[in-house]
C-alpha cells in the first residue's frame, strides 16, 4: 500500500554533495483524489497507441450528423456509447493526394501516419507512433505491434526498409509480454531528474527580479507584471512534482498464458485472439514493459471473414452490389460494425485496469483509424478517425469534430502535441501543416 | 451631418482636431479646441526647426505620453527569435489571442498580461528553443567558445553566452547582478546534471521566460526624464520599423549615444527602413489595423459558401497584405490609392471565390482584377468582405461600420440593449428581397436610425459582393443598388465608392493616426492634437506615402517623449 | 434630392448596373470554359427491368466451373478448404494449358457461353443516335424510335456489375480523387442560346478537379490543359437553342484503376449538350471505343502503366481479381466486344473493329490555361503521365 508522504525530502547523492529539495507546496498541489498528479502526467506515466480497422465505413452509419458534443451516437458507433465522454470522433479529414497516384489500401493509411501521400510502401518519414516512441519511451520495450488476423504486417516504420513487426500469435505475445525479460516495475529505483531541479532554481532566480521591476513601473501596469510573477510561481510548482517518484503500479496481477486457438480469420476467431490479446496489451501498459503500442485489428485490405462465405471483406467491398433500399453494400455494413464492436472490446480491455484515480485509459491517448472512407471506392478522403482516453488529462474529447477537407496531417501533429513533443509542422508536400486541432488540447 | 441636432448630444463623432470643419465637433469641444489652441500660443514655437523641411507647420513642441509595459505580440516574438537564432529555430508554443484594447492590437500590447498558461507555453517555446541550440550539431552556430570538458562548468564561456545572448534578448546590456544570478544558475544547473550544455541551456530558458525579454519595460532618461532612455529609444524604434527586437548596431548605436543626436536617429532610421524587415513592420500595422486576428472566430454557412475553406482565409489575408507591401513598398505609391488599386496577389483557392483564372497552381499569381471584373481597392477584397459578414450572408452594417472605423476612423455606437432583430432575419422573404429593403425598415425606426444613417449606406455600396465576396448581380431576383452618398460624395456603383472612400478627407488622417497609435503603443492624448496636425499635412505633403509617414514619426521628437506628468500620476499611488 | 426623382434615379443606375453585365457571368469574352463534374457510361434499363437477359447474367471463372462440372462442397470440407479448392480448380477457365493467362491473352481463350449479352433491341437506351441511321441493332430512344447506337450496353447489360447498383459505371470516383479529368473549352460563342460556328477543345485534364467540403465540384476553378496533344481533340460545333452539337473528331481520355494509367479513346467523338444561363453543361459524348483499346480498360488491363510510364506489374493479377469479383470472365468480354464491334472497319478485312459507347456527363463553369502545370508531390512521382 502506497504511503506518500506529502512533506518527505528528496535525498539523492549527486557528485559527492547530499542534495535536499524541500516540497513547501506539495499540499496546494495534491488533493485527495490524485488528480493533480494525473493532470501533469508526470506520476503516471501517459501512453499512446494507435488500432486500425481495414475497409474503412459506411458514412450513413459512421458519421454523426451533429458536430460539437451533443451529437447522436451513429448505428455503427453504438457500441461506444459508453465510452462517449472519452472519445473523439473526427470526420471529413482527408489525406490530400494532389497528382499522386492513390494505391488501394496504402495511400491512404501511409499518408496518415507519415504525413506523406505515397503511391507506394516507400515511406518518406517515420510513422508518428515511431516518433512519439522516440520522444516518451523509456521502457523495456520501446513499442509493441499486434496483429489479431493472424496476417504478419504492421504500418509502423522507421523508414522504408523498417516496419516494426506484429505479434500475431497470443501465446507468442504473453511469452514475449510476461516470460523471460520481464520487468517489475515496483522494484524499480527512482532517481529525480536534476534537471527539474535545476528548471527550478532557474525559474526562482528570475522571481529574483520582481523587487526591481516592480519599483521601475506605474501603477497598473504593476498590476500585470504581478500576474506574471504568479504565473512563474505556478510553473515552479508544477516543476516540484515532477521531482516525485512515478506513481507505484498496483492492482497488477500476473497474467496466466492464454488457452491456444485458432488463429485465423474468421471473423468469431478474430473477436476472441483480438480480446486475449488486448487483455495482455493492457497488463503490460500496466506495468509499464511498454508505453507506445500499435495494433492492427484488421489489414487495410481486410481480410476478415464470415463462416460459410468465401469472399473477404475487401473482396465483399468490390464485388457485392449496393442494395437498393438501403444504399449501402449490406455485407460490408457488417463487417465494418463488427470493427466497431471489437473497439468497443479493446476500450474495455484498457478501462477495465484501475489505475490512479480512474482507469488505464485516462493515461491512454489511442488513435484508431482506417485507411480509407468508401472501400470500394479507396476514397482517402474522409478517413475515419476516433481518438480515445485522456492522456493524463492533456486532451479533451467527447465531441464530434467535422474536419471539412482538411489535411489529416492535422491529426498527427496534434496528438504528437498532445503527447509532448516539440513538433510546430508535421506532414510533407500536399499535406504539409502547422495547424494544431485546437479542440483536442485541453 | 450636424451633430448638434443629433439625439446623441454626447455622440463623439469624428476625431477633434484644431484643423476639422466644424460639423465634426459639438459645440461644447468646439470651444475647448478654441481655447486650448490659444494656450499653445503662448508657449508654442510654431514653424521652428521643421527637420523635414516639408510641413509649414512644424512639428509642435513635444508632448508625450507615460513609459508604458508592452507585451510581445506573436510575430514579435517569432521575429525576434528567428533575428537572434536564426530563422529554422522551431517555436512550438499555443500563442493566446492577443488583445485589442481601443481598437488595437498594438495598444492592447500596453495592458495585456501573462497567464499561467501562456507562461507555460512560453517556457515550453523556450524548451524547443533551447534544445535546438545546443543540439551537438547546432551548438557550433551559437556558441563562439567551448568548456574544456563538457561536463565541467567554465565560467568565462558561459559568461560570455549570457551576457550576449541576455543583451539580445532583454535589449540592453544585463546588469552585472544580473549576469551574477543567471551565470550562478548555469553553474548550478551544471554541476547537478553534469552537462555543461544542459545547464547554461537551462540558464537561457530562464532569460527567455524573464519578464525583461517576454515585455518591453520602457524606461526613462536619468538624465533627462522627460525622454526614453536610449535602450528605450532603440526599443520603441525597433519594433515600429522592423516589428522585432533591435539588432546590434541599433544596440550599439544606443550604447554609444549616437540615436540621441539627430543625425545618429537619421541613419538608423534609414538603415531600418531600407531593411527587408521593413516589410514585416507594415504587415503587422495592417494586419492589426485590418482586423485579421478575427478571422479566428470566422465560421461560412458550407453549403451556401461551399468555395470558401481554411485555405481560402488565409490566402485572403495574406493576398491583401502582399498587395499592400506592394503598393506602399515596392511602387511607393499613394496610401489612398489602396481603394482603387487593381493589382493584387491571387491563389487558385481565391480565383474560385473571385471567379477568375488563376495559372499558376501552386503558390501566388502576381496579377491585375480585370476591367470589367468589379473589383478595385482593398475594400473589395475577401479579406474585408468575408470578415464583416455574417456566416450565412453579407451585412451592409457590419461592412458600413468596419468602413467607418477602420478606414475613416468614425466611432459607432453599439446598438441600444433593446434592439430587436426580427425584420433581418429572413433573407427568403420575397417582399424585403435585398438587404437594402430590409434594412430600409429599420432605418425609420427613431432608435436606430442615427447610427444607421451612418452606418449602413458604405456597406450598401459593397452589396454586390456576398457572403464571402463573390460578385452578384441580384439578391433574391432582385437587382442590388449598389448607390448611394458617403458624406456628400455621391457613388452608384462599388468602383465609384471606392473612389469616394479615395477622396474621403478622413482617410488620410486616418491611417496617420492610427500608424503613430501603433508605433507608441497607447492613444493619443489631448495636448497630442497638433501633433497629429504635423504627421497629417507631412503626409499629405508627401502624397500620401506611408514609409514617409512612418519616418516623419521616428524622426520626430514626441515619438521618444514622455510626458513625466503622466509619470508622476502614476508614482502617486506607490 | 425629391424622393421620387432619387427613386428613379437609382432604378437607372440599376438597369445600368445590370446593362454593362448582359453577359451570363460564365462567358470570358466569347469564351467558355467548363470542367467535367460527373460522367458514367450511357446505358439501358437495368435487367431486372426489362427481363432482357432471359439466359441468366455473365459468371466468373468460379462460378462456371461450379455449374459445369457439378462442383459441391464435399462432406467434412470446410468452407475455407472448398473455396480455396474451387478457385485453384476453376483455373482452367482462366489461363491456357500452357499457363497462358486468358485476361492478358484472350485471343487464346474461346469465346464464353457463360458471357450474356443483350439479346433485344426494343429497349429504350440512353444516348444518341450517332450515325444518323436506324439500323436493325440500333436501340430505341426515349420516343421509341430505333437508332441509338449503343452497343457497349449490349455488351455489358447482362453483366451483374454494370446494373445501377454495380460498381462497374462508377469510375467518376477516380476522377474525384484527381488522378484525371476532361476539360472542355468553347470559343468563338456569340450567343448562349444560338451560334452555328463554335470551336471546341476538348482536352484532358492536367490539374485534380477542386471539390468542396462536401465533395462537389466547385465552378470557377482554374485548370491547365494537358500539354500531351494525344489528349486534345479541337472541333466546330453549332448551338442550337441551347442544344451544342459538335462535329467528330478523336479523343483521349485517362482512366485509372488500382493505380494503374490506361487510355480512353473515343474515335469519331461527338458532343451533344445543353448549356444553360448559369454554366452547366449536360449531355452526351458518343463515339466509338476501338475494341482493343476498350477490352484493355475495361476487362484485360494488358496497357496499364505505372505513373513512371512503365507496364504496371499489377496488370495481370488485377484483371483477373476484377473479373472474379465483377462477376464475368475476360475472355468471354473480348469476343462480345470483337462480335458487336459496330465501327471503324478494317480496310483490308471490313471487320469493324470499333464499338459505339457513350457517355452522359455534366460540366460546370471552369478557367481552362494552356500552361504547364506540377503538382507540390511531383518528387513522389517523378514520371507522371497525367
Amino acid at each position: 500500500m502506497k504511503t506518500l508522504s506529502r512533506r518527505r525530502f528528496l535525498r539523492g547523492t549527486m557528485k559527492g554533495a547530499a542534495i535536499g529539495v524541500g516540497l513547501p507546496f506539495l499540499d496546494s498541489m495534491l488533493n485527495d483524489s490524485g488528480k493533480a498528479f494525473a493532470a501533469t502526467g508526470q506520476r503516471i506515466p501517459v501512453r499512446f497507441g494507435t488500432w486500425i480497422w481495414g475497409c474503412g465505413m459506411i458514412p450513413e452509419l459512421w458519421v454523426p450528423k451533429q458536430t460539437g458534443y451533443n451529437y447522436t451516437m451513429p448505428e455503427h458507433l453504438k457500441p461506444v456509447e459508453g465510452y462517449r465522454d472519452k472519445l473523439a470522433l473526427l470526420s471529413g479529414f482527408d489525406v490530400k493526394l494532389d497528382g499522386v497516384p492513390n494505391k488501394p489500401h496504402v495511400t491512404g493509411c501511409f499518408g496518415l501516419r507519415t504525413g506523406i501521400p505515397i503511391p507506394d510502401r516507400q515511406v518518406k518519414a517515420p510513422t508518428f507512433d515511431v516518433l512519439i516512441a522516440d520522444a516518451i519511451a523509456d521502457t523495456r520495450f520501446r513499442s509493441v505491434e499486434l496483429s489479431t488476423t493472424g496476417m504478419q504486417r504492421s504500418y509502423s516504420y522507421r523508414d522504408a526498409g523498417s516496419p516494426n513487426p506484429s505479434e500475431v500469435n497470443p501465446l507468442a505475445l504473453y511469452h514475449r509480454l510476461f516470460g523471460e525479460g520481464f520487468q517489475d516495475p515496483n522494484q524499480a529505483s527512482f532517481t529525480p531528474d536534476p534537471r527539474y531541479m535545476a528548471q527550478q532554481s532557474v525559474l526562482s532566480a528570475v522571481q529574483e527580479e520582481r523587487r526591481a521591476l516592480m519599483a521601475k513601473v506605474g501603477a497598473a501596469d504593476r498590476q500585470r507584471l504581478d500576474e506574471y510573477f504568479t504565473s512563474l510561481r505556478e510553473l515552479e510548482q508544477k516543476l516540484a512534482l515532477q521531482l516525485q517518484p512515478p506513481a507505484p503500479v498496483e492492482n497488477f496481477v500476473m497474467p496466466e498464458p492464454p488457452e491456444v486457438k485458432p488463429v485465423d480469420a474468421e471473423m468469431a476467431n478474430v473477436i476472441e485472439n483480438h480480446k486475449i490479446m488486448a487483455s495482455l496489451l493492457a497488463r503490460a501498459l500496466q506495468c509499464n514493459q511498454t508505453k507506445v503500442f500499435n495494433v492492427l485489428f484488421s489489414d487495410t485490405t481486410s481480410n476478415l471473414r464470415r463462416p460459410g462465405v468465401s469472399s473477404t471483406h475487401h473482396t465483399l467491398t468490390h464485388e457485392e452490389p449496393i442494395d437498393r433500399e438501403l444504399g449501402y453494400q449490406r455485407e460490408v455494413a457488417w463487417f465494418a460494425e463488427q470493427s466497431m464492436f471489437a473497439w468497443r472490446d479493446f476500450l474495455d480491455a484498457l478501462d477495465s485496469i484501475p489505475e490512479g484515480d480512474g482507469t488505464l485509459l485516462d493515461n491512454c491517448l489511442v488513435l484508431a483509424h482506417s485507411d480509407c472512407s468508401l472501400a470500394h471506392a479507396h476514397a482517402v478522403e474522409g478517413i475515419p478517425v476516433m481518438i480515445a482516453g485522456n492522456a493524463g488529462g492533456r486532451i479533451k474529447t467527447g465531441f464530434h469534430l467535422a474536419g471539412n477537407a482538411d489535411p489529416v496531417t492535422r491529426v498527427g501533429l496534434t496528438v504528437q502535441q498532445a503527447m509532448g513533443l516539440n513538433v510546430e509542422t508535421w506532414g510533407g508536400l500536399s499535406m504539409a501543416t502547422n495547424r494544431t486541432i485546437n479542440q483536442l488540447l485541453v | 451631418m450636424d451633430l448638434r441636432k443629433s439625439r446623441f448630444g454626447g455622440l463623439n463623432f469624428g476625431r477633434q482636431t484644431a484643423q476639422s470643419t466644424v460639423g465634426y465637433l459639438t459645440r461644447a469641444s468646439a470651444i475647448a479646441v478654441i481655447v486650448i489652441l490659444n494656450l499653445a500660443g503662448c508657449s508654442a514655437e510654431f514653424g521652428t526647426s521643421d527637420r523635414n523641411g516639408v510641413s509649414a507647420l512644424g512639428e509642435p513642441p513635444p508632448v508625450g505620453g507615460p513609459p508604458l509595459v508592452r507585451r510581445l505580440t506573436e510575430s514579435q516574438y517569432r521575429a525576434t527569435i528567428a533575428d537572434i537564432f536564426g530563422p529554422d529555430v522551431p517555436i512550438v508554443a499555443r500563442f493566446g489571442r492577443e488583445l485589442r484594447a481601443d481598437n488595437m492590437i498594438a495598444i492592447g500590447t500596453s495592458k495585456a498580461g501573462i497567464s499561467p498558461f501562456s507562461l507555460e507555453q512560453y517556457d515550453n517555446a523556450a524548451a524547443g528553443i533551447v534544445d535546438f541550440i545546443f543540439a551537438p550539431e547546432n551548438r557550433a552556430r551559437f556558441m563562439t567558445c567551448e568548456p574544456d570538458a563538457d561536463s565541467d562548468f567554465d565560467e568565462q564561456c558561459a559568461r560570455t553566452t549570457i551576457e550576449h545572448y541576455g543583451s539580445k534578448l532583454f535589449r540592453r546590456p544585463l546588469r552585472e547582478e544580473q549576469i551574477a544570478r543567471y551565470l550562478e544558475q548555469a553553474r548550478r544547473s551544471t554541476e547537478l546534471v553534469a552537462d555543461y550544455y544542459v545547464g547554461l541551456g537551462l540558464a537561457l530558458r530562464g532569460l527567455l521566460s524573464a519578464p525583461e525579454f517576454l515585455f518591453r519595460i520602457e524606461e526613462v532618461d536619468e538624465q533627462n526624464p522627460d525622454s526614453l532612455s536610449a535602450f528605450s529609444k532603440a526599443e520603441r524604434l525597433s519594433f515600429f520599423l522592423t516589428n522585432s527586437a533591435p539588432d546590434d548596431a541599433l544596440l550599439a548605436a544606443a550604447e554609444s549615444g549616437a540615436l540621441n543626436t539627430a543625425e545618429g536617429l537619421e541613419q538608423q532610421v534609414e538603415r531600418l527602413m531600407s531593411s527587408s524587415k521593413f516589410e514585416q513592420a507594415l504587415r503587422a500595422f495592417f494586419a492589426d489595423m485590418l482586423e485579421f486576428d478575427l478571422f479566428e472566430d470566422l465560421t461560412k454557412d458550407a453549403q451556401l459558401y461551399p468555395a470558401f475553406s481554411p485555405v481560402v482565409a488565409l490566402d485572403a489575408q495574406e493576398q491583401t497584405l502582399k498587395t499592400i507591401v506592394h503598393h506602399l513598398v515596392d511602387q511607393q505609391g499613394d496610401y489612398r490609392d489602396l481603394f482603387t488599386l487593381r493589382e493584387t496577389f491571387l491563389t487558385r483557392a481565391l480565383g474560385i471565390v473571385y471567379q477568375l483564372p488563376v495559372p499558376t497552381r501552386n503558390g501566388w499569381e502576381q496579377t491585375v482584377f480585370p476591367e470589367d471584373s468589379e473589383y478595385a481597392g482593398i475594400q473589395s477584397h475577401l479579406s474585408f468582405l468575408a470578415l464583416h459578414s455574417h456566416p450565412g450572408r453579407s451585412s451592409p452594417s457590419l461592412r458600413g461600420k468596419a468602413i467607418r472605423e477602420v478606414f475613416l476612423c468614425q466611432e459607432v455606437p453599439d446598438p441600444p440593449a433593446n434592439v430587436v432583430f426580427n425584420a433581418l432575419v429572413d433573407t427568403g422573404g420575397n417582399t424585403m428581397p435585398t438587404a437594402r429593403d430590409r434594412l430600409h425598415a429599420h432605418n425609420s425606426e427613431p432608435a436606430c436610425a442615427g447610427c444607421h444613417k451612418i452606418m449602413d449606406p458604405p456597406g450598401y455600396a459593397l452589396e454586390n459582393y456576398d457572403g464571402v465576396g463573390t460578385w452578384r448581380d441580384t439578391e433574391n431576383g432582385a437587382v442590388i443598388d449598389a448607390s448611394g452618398n458617403l458624406d456628400g460624395r455621391p457613388f452608384s456603383s462599388p468602383l465609384e465608392f471606392g473612389e469616394a472612400l479615395r477622396d474621403h478627407p478622413e482617410t488620410g488622417k486616418c491611417v496617420a493616426e492610427r500608424m503613430y497609435r501603433f508605433a507608441v503603443g497607447r492613444d493619443i492624448v489631448w495636448y497630442e492634437r497638433e501633433y497629429m496636425d504635423y504627421l497629417i499635412e507631412a503626409f499629405k505633403a508627401r502624397e500620401y506615402k506611408v514609409p514617409s509617414l512612418m519616418r516623419d514619426i521616428a524622426m520626430s521628437e514626441n515619438f521618444f517623449t514622455i510626458d513625466s506628468d503622466a509619470v508622476r500620476y502614476e508614482g502617486a499611488s506607490l | 434630392m425629391k424622393k421620387s426623382k432619387a427613386a428613379t434615379l437609382s432604378i437607372i443606375a440599376a438597369m445600368y448596373a445590370v446593362a454593362i453585365h448582359a453577359e451570363p457571368r460564365f462567358m470570358q469574352g466569347d469564351a467558355a470554359g467548363f470542367v467535367v463534374s460527373d460522367i458514367k457510361y450511357a446505358l439501358g434499363p437495368d435487367a431486372s427491368e426489362t427481363g432482357a437477359c432471359p439466359a441468366g447474367m455473365s459468371k466468373n471463372v468460379v462460378e462456371i466451373y461450379i455449374e459445369e462440372h457439378g462442383i459441391v462442397r464435399g462432406e467434412g470440407e470446410t468452407e475455407g478448404d472448398f473455396n480455396r479448392r474451387v478457385r485453384r480448380d476453376s483455373r482452367i477457365y482462366s489461363q491456357s494449358p500452357e499457363g497462358k493467362n486468358y485476361c492478358s491473352f484472350p485471343e487464346l481463350a474461346q469465346p464464353d457461353p457463360h458471357f450474356k449479352t443483350v439479346q433485344r433491341s426494343d429497349i429504350k437506351v440512353r444516348g444518341i443516335n450517332i450515325d444518323g441511321r436506324a439500323s436493325l441493332n440500333d436501340f430505341l430512344d426515349a420516343q421509341g424510335n430505333r437508332g441509338i447506337d449503343n452497343q457497349f450496353f449490349r455488351v455489358v447489360g447482362c453483366s451483374r456489375s454494370f446494373q445501377s447498383e454495380g460498381l462497374s459505371n462508377h469510375f467518376v470516383t477516380t476522377m474525384k480523387t484527381g488522378a484525371w479529368g476532361i476539360t472542355i473549352q468553347l470559343s468563338g460563342l456569340d450567343d448562349i442560346k444560338n451560334d452555328n460556328e463554335v470551336k471546341v477543345v476538348i482536352a484532358a485534364n492536367a490539374d485534380p478537379i477542386q471539390l468542396s467540403a462536401a465533395r462537389d465540384a466547385l465552378p470557377y476553378a482554374t485548370y491547365a490543359r494537358s500539354q500531351d496533344p494525344r489528349f486534345r481533340a479541337e472541333t466546330t460545333a453549332r448551338l442550337v437553342d441551347g442544344v451544342l452539337t459538335s462535329d467528330p473528331v478523336d479523343m483521349r481520355f485517362h482512366k485509372v484503376v488500382n493505380s494503374m494509367i490506361l487510355e480512353r479513346p473515343l474515335q469519331q467523338a461527338r458532343v451533344v449538350a445543353t448549356l444553360t444561363e448559369e454554366g452547366l453543361l449536360n449531355g452526351y459524348l458518343a463515339g466509338y471505343t476501338p475494341v482493343e483499346a476498350l477490352y484493355d480498360f475495361v476487362y484485360g488491363y494488358r496497357s496499364g502503366k505505372t505513373s513512371e510510364g512503365e507496364l504496371s506489374p499489377l496488370r495481370e493479377r488485377s484483371a483477373n481479381g476484377t473479373a472474379f469479383v465483377l462477376g464475368h470472365t475476360c475472355n468471354g468480354g473480348y469476343y462480345a466486344l470483337k462480335e458487336h464491334a459496330d465501327g471503324l472497319p478494317d480496310p483490308e478485312t471490313g471487320l469493324f473493329t470499333a464499338i459505339s459507347t457513350q457517355y452522359e456527363f455534366s460540366a460546370i463553369p471552369a478557367f481552362i490555361v494552356d500552361v504547364e502545370t506540377k503538382s507540390l508531390n511531383s518528387e513522389l512521382t517523378p514520371g507522371r503521365l497525367l
